[in-house]
């Protein structure tokens, strides 16, 4: 066996590549964005702060309402595909599922964003489609091009991959703690809420965290879907940089998402640490 | 929760009522009965042809080596597989494609199958919330099954924080909350560790006495289904071998199979003629000439196999026989050469070789590798098959 300093010291070099990149591409970064938010002409101060504040402070709620929402709904439609891929008896049903659902995944978000501007648009080919069935005149049909076509766009993307890691964890649950509540008579809606549910919460719980902090990020979606205001705080960044090369404000809306992203982090570690201590 | 074992051995010689008793009484109604029972998956039949009936109140175990159906067997009772053919009546209603929870079984799982983020009271009165029953209803049920159960104080605790044992008692008071007619059991033991799994043993026959339920186990442990069945079904590649009481089956095995996993794997081939006074088994390299009584299982003259346990084995240092006397009314005489001995404890166990053939025996003292000895096998310890 090696001395022990040596073999430390080994372990030092072994992890240094990552922890340079961590260093570099990640802390200095944010170091450097946090006190940028606070940098004003006249030295450090809170006037980026309240520039963002009276300029921003609707889009802010916006971006809030539009991830929490979005959020909620890929839960639940997360939770009833990957309970229907587990539970489903009808296999055929189950295996087209299980083929179709995955596609999303492999599609880029500005990609999105194209088609579903095409798809959702007053006369693209959602509302054609209504109309050809006559159900509505084509002057009653509504555009979806404002925060519904973005809380589609993040559903219909991200609910894929939510589904994939619920699924996955329904999968590896013991069958047997199904049938054990199938057997005691219950239903099928039961058996997901009361019974397979709560034993992937907390897979659940992950998935939901890494998919705002996605949303979080996504530029290319409210850009192409809800150019007007109120929208996304990316895109006040992207416009504060390009059009006045406002890095403070753009800063402290970083800032903003930043503190967003950790409250959802915060939520999650929090029961992930509750959930080790039992 | 303790039952005395002498209570136990009570309640079991008045349902059997006699060593000898065939098992199945023609005087009680069939409770549960199984037709023609077929089953499998992806093109392979596990299930061929299954034909039981069972009593109320009788304790069933389904016995049989891994792969022999006895599992597809339970959870097609239990509704979780569905039969190609046949039917399953119980108290005379057909439950054959009723779901697993219109049949009144309960189903105890091999891993417990506990919910894990539900406490231990939760899990017991899961089945009774399920059919609506009153909250202090629930409570009371809960509580009563815990005090039988000896699982009191533990309501608020966690499957994670419960012993083997404890779980699987759980388990247990999970599936007779809901009072099922029938109780089935996949091999709930196998988890436990040896000293706590004898205990648990006599706990769940005690219990199922006292309640009356009529249960279903499943085991590939011969020694449990001796002690906790009143009748084993033995299974083998998906049909049934042989049903009877622990004594029928061990005494008087139906089958080769059957007695080889009854323990008599000790196998030699003989030749025998029969007539109408008796057995004889001809002389041959392996044994003296002898004559024996006609076994109740069908025979013809010819070869045959030979099997019996070791224990069944008499051995003595080798004599040469006068010649005009036959091996021995009523028992056969093997000569062999001991090759290996050792101690498992209680007796000594040897490995004979008989020319090409070796067996199992054992003996109150020991035999040195390389002494001759002789093998003396009484006729009612062995048994004779006819090749099928």
């Amino acid at each position: 066996m090696p001395p022990k300093a040596p073999r430390n010291f080994l372990g030092l070099v072994l992890i240094a590549p990552a922890l340079a990149v961590v260093v570099l591409l990640f802390l200095i970064p944010l170091c450097e964005a946090v006190l940028g938010a606070f940098r004003t002409d006249a030295g450090f101060g809170l006037e980026n702060v309240s520039k963002t504040y009276a300029l921003y402070s609707r889009d802010i709620a916006f971006t809030f309402v539009i991830i929490a929402l979005s959020a909620l709904l890929i839960a639940l439609i997360s939770v009833l595909f990957s309970g229907y891929l587990t539970l489903g008896t009808n296999a055929r049903a189950v295996a087209l599922l299980r083929w179709l659902y995955r596609w999303p995944l492999f599609v880029p978000f500005i990609v999105v964003g194209q088609i579903l501007r095409t798809f959702l648009a007053k006369n693209g080919l959602m509302n054609n489609l209504i109309v050809s069935t006559g159900a509505v005149s084509p002057m009653d049909t509504i555009g979806f091009l404002d925060w519904r076509g973005v809380v589609i766009a993040f559903v219909w993307k991200q609910v894929p991959f939510v589904t994939l890691l619920l699924a996955g964890a329904m999968a590896s649950l013991d069958r047997g703690t199904i049938e054990a509540a199938r057997n005691l008579g219950a239903s099928r809606i039961r058996l997901l809420l009361e019974i397979v549910l709560p034993q992937v919460a907390s897979t659940l719980m992950v998935a939901l965290t890494l998919s705002v902090v996605t949303m979080m990020s996504v530029l290319s979606v409210p850009l192409m879907l809800n150019p007007h205001s109120p929208t996304m705080i990316t895109v006040n960044m992207a416009f504060r940089i390009n059009a006045y090369g406002d890095y403070g404000v753009a800063n402290v809306l970083g800032l903003v998402s930043f503190a967003i992203t950790g409250l959802v982090a915060w939520i999650y570690l929090r029961a992930t640490l509750k959930e080790n201590i039992r | 929760m303790n039952m005395m074992p002498s209570a136990i051995a009570q309640a079991r010689s008045l349902r059997k009522g006699g060593e000898e008793d065939a098992g199945h009484d023609a005087g009680q109604t069939d409770f549960l009965t199984i037709r023609g029972l077929e089953a499998g998956y992806a093109g392979t039949r596990v299930l061929k042809g299954i034909d039981l009936s069972v009593f109320k109140g009788e304790f069933i175990a389904l016995l049989g080596s891994s792969g022999c159906g006895k599992s597809t067997l339970l959870r097609t009772l239990a509704g979780f597989a569905k039969p190609d053919a046949g039917e399953i009546r119980v108290a005379g209603r057909d439950v054959t494609r009723l779901g697993p929870d219109k049949r009144g079984m309960a189903l105890v799982f091999q891993s417990y199958a506990l919910w894990p983020h539900m406490s231990v009271a939760q899990n017991i009165g899961y089945g009774l919330k399920l059919a609506g029953r009153a909250k202090a209803d629930i409570a009371s049920r809960v509580g009563e099954l815990q005090m039988q159960l000896g699982l009191g104080g533990l309501e608020q605790r966690k499957p994670a924080e419960l012993s083997g044992g404890q779980r699987q008692r759980v388990a247990l008071a999970r599936a007779l909350a809901v009072q099922p007619d029938i109780l089935l059991l996949d091999e709930p033991l196998s988890n436990l560790d040896a000293r706590i799994r004898l205990t648990v043993r006599h706990e769940i026959i005690a219990l199922q006495r006292r309640l009356g339920t009529t249960a279903i186990h499943v085991t590939h442990d011969r020694e449990e289904a001796m002690v906790m069945a009143d009748r084993i079904v033995i299974l083998n590649e998906g049909a049934i071998a042989q049903v009877g009481t622990p004594q029928d089956v061990y005494k008087r095995p139906a089958s080769a199979f059957v007695a080889a996993f009854m323990g008599a794997e000790n196998c030699l081939p003989l030749s025998i003629e029969k007539s109408g006074a008796g057995l004889h088994v001809h002389a041959n390299d392996l044994c003296e000439g002898a004559s024996l009584p006609i076994p109740s299982n069908p025979l013809v003259s010819g070869p045959v196999e030979a099997r019996f346990r070791p224990q069944a084995v008499e051995l003595t240092p080798h004599q040469p026989q006068t010649g005009t006397e036959p091996g021995g009314d009523g028992a056969v005489i093997f000569k062999g050469r001991v090759e290996q001995t050792s101690y498992p404890g209680g007796a000594w166990r040897h490995v004979v070789s008989l020319g090409s053939h070796s067996v199992v025996a054992d003996a109150q003292r020991s035999f040195a590798p390389g002494e001759a000895v002789n093998l003396r096998v009484a006729a009612e310890d062995l048994f004779l098959f006819s090749p099928a």
